[in-house]
This record gives C-alpha cells, sequence and structure tokens, in this order.
C-alpha cells in the first residue's frame, strides 16, 4: 500500500462516514455539519484525482457558499432544531438483502473488470483544459447547462411562491 | 472541435435554438408585462408554430452534430435523421394541444400569476425532449433528461391548491432522483470500461473481448433504470399512478403522452445506436450478442402491461384509471421494440401518433367534465351520456380507441405492433399482448357503463362545452375515427420515419 492509497483510503472514510452521519442523525444542525464534511472528503479525493479546479471550485461553491446557506437557513428558521425528525426503519430484512446483493455485485465488479485506462501525464494545472474544452467539444453541453440552470430558477421562484390568488 | 464544426452543428439543431429562444422570450415577456398575462399564452403558441416551421423543415435531413475530438468518424453527440424528427413533430403537436387544454383549464386560471412561469417550464420539458430524442452522447442523454425531470417536478405539483399537487411533485422528485442516481451510476461504469462517452465510440469498443460481460451487464440495467422511469415501464412505474392523479390534468396529459414519447425515442436510438451490429437486409437488425437486449425488453414488456392492465381495473378515479392505462400502453410500446426490426419501429411511430390522439383526447373529456364536476370519481359520471351527449360520445370514441377495437385508429396501432410481432414469429408474446387488450377492455367499459346504464342517484349535471372546447375536442375524435378506417397516411410516413441513423 502506498501513501497514495492511504490517503485515498482516509478521504474515502471520512466522505462516507460522514454521510452516514448526515443520514442517521436526528439533529438538523449536526447533519448541516457533517455534510460539510462530506463535501470536503470529496474535495480531497478530486485533489487526489489530480483534479485541481473541481476541488477548488468544490469548496468554494459547496462548503463555501451552498452549506453556509444551509446553516443560515436552519439557524434563522424559528424551531427547526427542535423538529423531530424521522429517521424510521422500515422492511430491515428486505432491505438489507437488496442492499447487500447490490454491494456484493458492485465489490465484485469493481475488483474483476479489466477498467479501461490511459496513462497520462499529470497536468500542471487543469483549469486552462477545461474551459478550453467546455466552450469547443463541450459548447452544446455548456449552453444546455446554462438552460437547465435558467429553468432551475424560475423552477425555484415558482414553487417559493405564495399562493394568493382565491379559490 | 474548430468553429466551422460548431457552426456546421447549429444548422441541425435549430428546432432546439428556438425553443430555446421561445423560452427566453416568453420569460421576458412576463417580466416586461407582469400586469397582464393575457399575451402570454399566444407568445407560446408562436414560438411553438415557429419551432414546427424548423422540425417539419427538417424532415429528411440527416447528420451528425458536435462531434468532439476524440470520436473519430466525425460521430457527433447530436443525430438527426428522419427517426428523431417524427418525435420532435410528435411532442410539439401535443405541445400545441396542451397549450389549448391549458387555456380551458380551471386550475390553470386559478394561477393566473404564475402564468408566465408555466409556459417557460413547458418550453424546458419540450428543450429536454427534443434533445433526448436525438442524443447519442452519455452527457447529452444525462443533461436532456435532467432538464425535463426539473421542469416536470415542477410542473407536477405547479397549482398548489390541494395536497395532492404537493403529494405529487415530491414522489416525482424523489422517485426521479433515484432513478437518475441509478443511471449516472450505470453511465459511469460503461465509461470505465470503454473510456467514452458517445455511443458511436461504446458500440465499436463493447465488441472486443476484454470487456466484462459482468459490469456491462449491470452498468445496462442501471441505465435502463433510467430509461424505464421515463416510459413508466415496470418495475419503475411505480410513481406514475400518483402523479399522474395529482398533477395538474394539462401537465397529466403532456406527461402521459411527450414525456413517454422522448423516452421511447431514447431507448430506441440508445439500443440501435449503441448495440446494433448491422441492420439486415429485411430490416431486422443483428445486436452484439454481448447483452440480451431481447430478453430484457420482452420480459419488461410483458411486465410493464400486465401490470398496468391489472391495477388499472381497480381504479375508481379517472386520472388513476389512465395513469394506469398508460402504463399499459408503454407495455406495448415495448412489444414493438422487442422485435428490433424496422418493421417493429414503424408499429411503434405509427402507435404514438394514434396514442397521443386517443390519450389527449380522453384526458382533455375528463378535464372537462372534472372541471364542472369537480371530480374525476367514475361513480360521479353517472348518467352523463344523456345529459351531456356530446362529451360522452367521444369519450367513448377515445376509450373504444385506447381498447383498440375497430373502426378506431387504437385498432390500427395494435394491428401493427402484433403484426410485426408474428413476423417475427413471437406467438406467445403476441397472444399475451392480445389477452391483456382484453383485459384493457373491462376497465374502459366500465367508464362507459356509468356513464350510460347506471341509474344515477342525483340528477346529473349537464355539461355543455363552449364552442371551441367542442372544436378541440373535434379536432382529436375525428382523426381518431378517420384514420381508423383510411390509414394509409400515417403509415406512410411512419415507414418513411424509420431513418434511424447508425450501425
Amino acid at each position: 500500500m502506498t501513501l497514495y492509497d492511504i490517503i485515498f483510503y482516509l478521504f474515502a472514510l471520512i466522505t462516507i462516514g460522514s454521510a452516514m452521519l448526515v443520514v442517521t442523525t436526528k439533529n438538523i444542525v449536526h447533519a448541516a455539519f457533517a455534510l460539510l464534511l462530506t463535501f470536503f472528503g470529496v474535495a480531497g479525493i478530486y485533489v487526489l484525482l489530480a483534479a485541481d479546479f473541481l476541488a477548488i471550485v468544490q469548496i468554494m461553491v459547496y462548503v463555501g457558499g451552498i452549506l453556509v446557506l444551509i446553516i443560515f437557513g436552519v439557524m434563522l428558521t424559528n424551531k427547526i432544531t427542535s423538529v423531530e425528525i424521522k429517521t424510521g426503519t422500515l422492511n430491515v430484512l428486505t432491505a438489507s438483502i437488496v442492499i447487500g446483493v447490490f454491494m456484493g455485485l458492485v465489490v465484485s465488479i469493481m475488483v474483476w473488470t479489466g477498467w479501461y485506462s490511459m496513462p497520462a501525464p499529470i497536468p500542471a494545472t487543469t483549469a486552462y483544459g477545461l474551459g478550453e474544452t467546455l466552450i469547443s467539444d463541450y459548447a452544446l453541453i455548456f449552453e444546455l447547462l446554462a438552460m437547465l440552470l435558467l429553468i432551475a430558477l424560475v423552477g425555484a421562484a415558482s414553487i417559493a411562491r405564495r399562493e394568493k390568488e382565491s379559490l | 472541435m474548430d468553429v466551422s464544426n460548431i457552426i456546421e452543428s447549429l444548422k441541425l439543431i435549430k428546432p432546439e435554438i428556438a425553443v430555446s429562444a421561445s423560452l427566453i422570450l416568453v420569460l421576458i415577456f412576463d417580466l416586461i408585462f407582469h400586469k397582464d398575462k393575457k399575451l402570454i399564452p399566444y407568445v407560446a403558441l408562436l414560438g411553438l408554430f415557429a419551432t414546427g416551421y424548423f422540425v417539419i423543415h427538417q424532415f429528411g435531413t440527416t447528420g451528425f452534430g458536435f462531434a468532439t475530438k476524440s470520436t473519430f468518424k466525425a460521430f457527433g453527440m447530436v443525430t438527426v435523421d428522419s427517426f428523431g424528427t417524427f418525435f420532435k413533430l410528435l411532442i410539439l403537436i401535443s405541445a400545441v394541444l396542451v397549450l389549448f387544454f391549458s387555456s380551458f383549464s380551471d386550475e390553470i386560471k386559478k394561477t393566473t400569476d404564475r402564468l408566465g412561469e408555466y409556459y417557460v417550464l413547458i418550453f424546458g420539458m419540450i428543450l429536454g425532449m427534443f434533445l433526448m430524442v436525438s442524443a447519442t452522447d452519455f452527457l447529452l442523454i444525462y443533461l436532456s433528461m435532467e432538464l425535463l425531470s426539473l421542469s416536470s417536478y415542477v410542473l407536477a405539483g405547479f397549482t398548489k391548491l390541494r395536497d395532492r399537487n404537493s403529494e405529487a411533485s415530491l414522489k416525482y422528485v424523489i422517485y426521479g432522483s433515484v432513478s437518475s442516481g441509478l443511471m449516472l451510476f450505470g453511465i459511469s461504469i460503461i465509461y470505465g470500461l470503454t473510456g467514452s462517452t458517445n455511443l458511436y465510440v461504446i458500440n465499436s469498443l463493447i465488441q472486443s473481448p476484454q470487456i466484462n460481460v459482468l459490469a456491462l451487464s449491470f452498468a445496462l440495467i442501471l441505465v435502463m433504470a433510467g430509461m424505464g422511469f421515463k416510459i413508466s415501464a415496470a418495475p419503475f412505474h411505480f410513481w406514475t399512478p400518483d402523479v399522474y392523479e395529482g398533477s395538474p390534468i394539462t401537465i397529466t396529459a403532456f406527461l402521459s403522452v411527450a414525456s413517454k414519447a422522448a423516452g421511447f425515442g431514447l431507448l430506441i436510438r440508445f439500443i440501435k445506436t449503441g448495440f446494433a451490429a448491422m441492420t439486415l437486409n429485411n430490416g431486422y437488425w443483428m445486436l452484439n450478442p454481448i447483452f440480451d437486449w431481447k430478453l430484457i425488453i420482452v420480459i419488461l414488456a410483458i411486465l410493464t402491461m400486465t401490470l398496468g392492465n391489472f391495477s388499472a381495473l381497480w381504479q375508481n378515479n379517472l386520472k388513476r384509471m389512465l395513469a394506469y392505462s398508460s402504463i399499459a400502453h408503454a407495455g406495448y410500446l415495448l412489444l414493438g421494440l422487442a422485435v428490433f426490426s424496422n418493421q417493429g419501429i414503424a408499429a411503434i411511430l405509427i402507435y404514438f401518433f394514434v396514442y397521443m390522439l386517443m390519450n389527449l383526447g380522453a384526458f382533455l373529456i375528463v378535464m372537462l367534465i372534472a372541471d364542472k364536476l369537480g371530480s374525476e370519481d367514475v361513480d360521479d359520471y353517472d348518467g352523463l351520456g344523456y345529459t351531456s351527449p356530446f362529451l360522452g360520445i367521444s369519450l367513448a370514441v377515445f376509450l373504444v380507441s385506447l381498447t383498440g377495437l375497430p373502426p378506431t385508429a387504437g385498432f390500427i396501432g395494435k394491428l401493427y405492433i402484433f403484426s410485426a410481432l408474428i413476423d417475427a414469429k413471437m406467438f406467445v408474446v403476441a397472444v399475451i399482448g392480445v389477452l391483456n387488450s382484453v383485459v384493457s377492455l373491462y376497465y374502459y367499459i366500465r367508464v362507459l357503463k356509468h356513464m350510460y346504464l347506471v341509474k344515477p342517484k342525483i340528477q346529473p349535471v349537464e355539461i355543455i362545452p363552449g364552442l371551441s372546447q367542442k372544436f378541440l375536442v373535434l379536432l382529436l375524435v375525428v382523426p381518431v375515427l378517420f384514420f381508423g378506417i383510411y390509414f394509409s397516411p400515417i403509415v406512410e410516413l411512419a415507414k418513411n420515419c424509420v431513418v434511424l441513423l447508425g450501425f
């Protein structure tokens, strides 16, 4: 096991462990802070994959922006911390069988598959190449993402708007 | 990719550009004239007609657009061919009809404040569907599906007047996110196996012996989960009844026709581009033997129609019944795909055209009745056939057509599907399909029984549709009857449109 592997498993452990906490904890503030660790772990894996730009975006947008907003939202909302969150479990047996089979499949595929790999030098920086690809090869995808975000904004505004028309 | 390539590719996506432009136009119009929302439907209609011009113009055009550096032979992300154009036309016609429905619907009239958003989101759905039926790259497939899903999640809970609305929206979001997550996971495995997201490249790479069959099959089943969700095929159909029942009827109608058409267009193109080795002279596709598509599709089809038909038997709410019936119809359509031949695809195109007319028609009548009656329960339909003969007879025509009995167009659709199956020597499957149609007769006719034979407990309401509403109903009834007798135009159109680029 090389140092690289150890660091990878460390970050993977942080990600999965905190993600479990997000789902299972009954306190919404704890969940929000655990989510912070999850995002951080993912950012670490990005760094290991030499995706420096992605890692920085992950930290800046998710940790710096979205998560702070979530925590603000939680803290500014009255009584939200005392709301009982239902994390009950149903059909434990069926669920564990399904998840067990699924996990067995995933693990066996992960181990036995000859993945497509192409050795490439680690680039000094990825931001330039990423930018170039986005406006040349993936120009359509880029524009479509813009439309997707516009739709998301319109949708969010529509959901958030208070219904005032009379019946 | 250099600039000239992009400019060449742009010529291929004119309809999509027109949709995006109309979307932005409606949005800006809504912002400027926010006091008076009366004009917005007309702007939207204008946008649809402009798009229609480009779509009709595109018939016969074939080409690949947006090829990336890594894709050889200039196979791009977007493939334009008559098959895709047919589906675009179908989506567009149903969008125009749904626009008219919306102008009558009481549910939508109550939300005049947010009318602009309503039309913007409908355009978002259309944009997603247009790209879905022409996508040959996993990136574009995923993104266009998300665009469609995101718009329909909001529209499903648009009116917010009843609890059922929010419930529909929430259920749609949860089921949709799970299935799109599964699909993304499948895509990532395929990318890991082949190192490409382009379907043409994947097609040529998966024939090599070092591809792990287990990993590929697992990934494909996951991808099928995403696409099966869109066409509401069993076992990914659980969202359908709740969402269809809770959404505004106009959106339900649109989801049941256009969204399903886009899903089928995507699925057919995905299989053909990604897995067909070649098309034989007699029209049958030779699929790569690495994954048994035929078995999977046949099982899905039988499961879907049987589950849909048998669940529909017990439904009292008409919207819910039509939801289960639309699941069953997805099963029949999958049968057409299971043949894996050009004949089967032509049958699907014919069926879809007919399905659009009759399903939209049935939803329109249910909407007109629900606006007056305030209920979609079948028990409240008692005696309606005598007090409102026009709506009663029209609904009867649509329901008979949905069953697939002559002389309606529904019969032609089913006839072509089953004859494609028999030509392919899939007799057992054909018999199961026909038996399923017999089951479906029961729940369609039950509505007619309530309308004509059951003695009403209270004096039934008289529902007189307005002139424009009558005209719209006739616009759907007449073709259903007409194409049932004189069907060669659609058959010709469908046969000309099976041109699917690929191997």
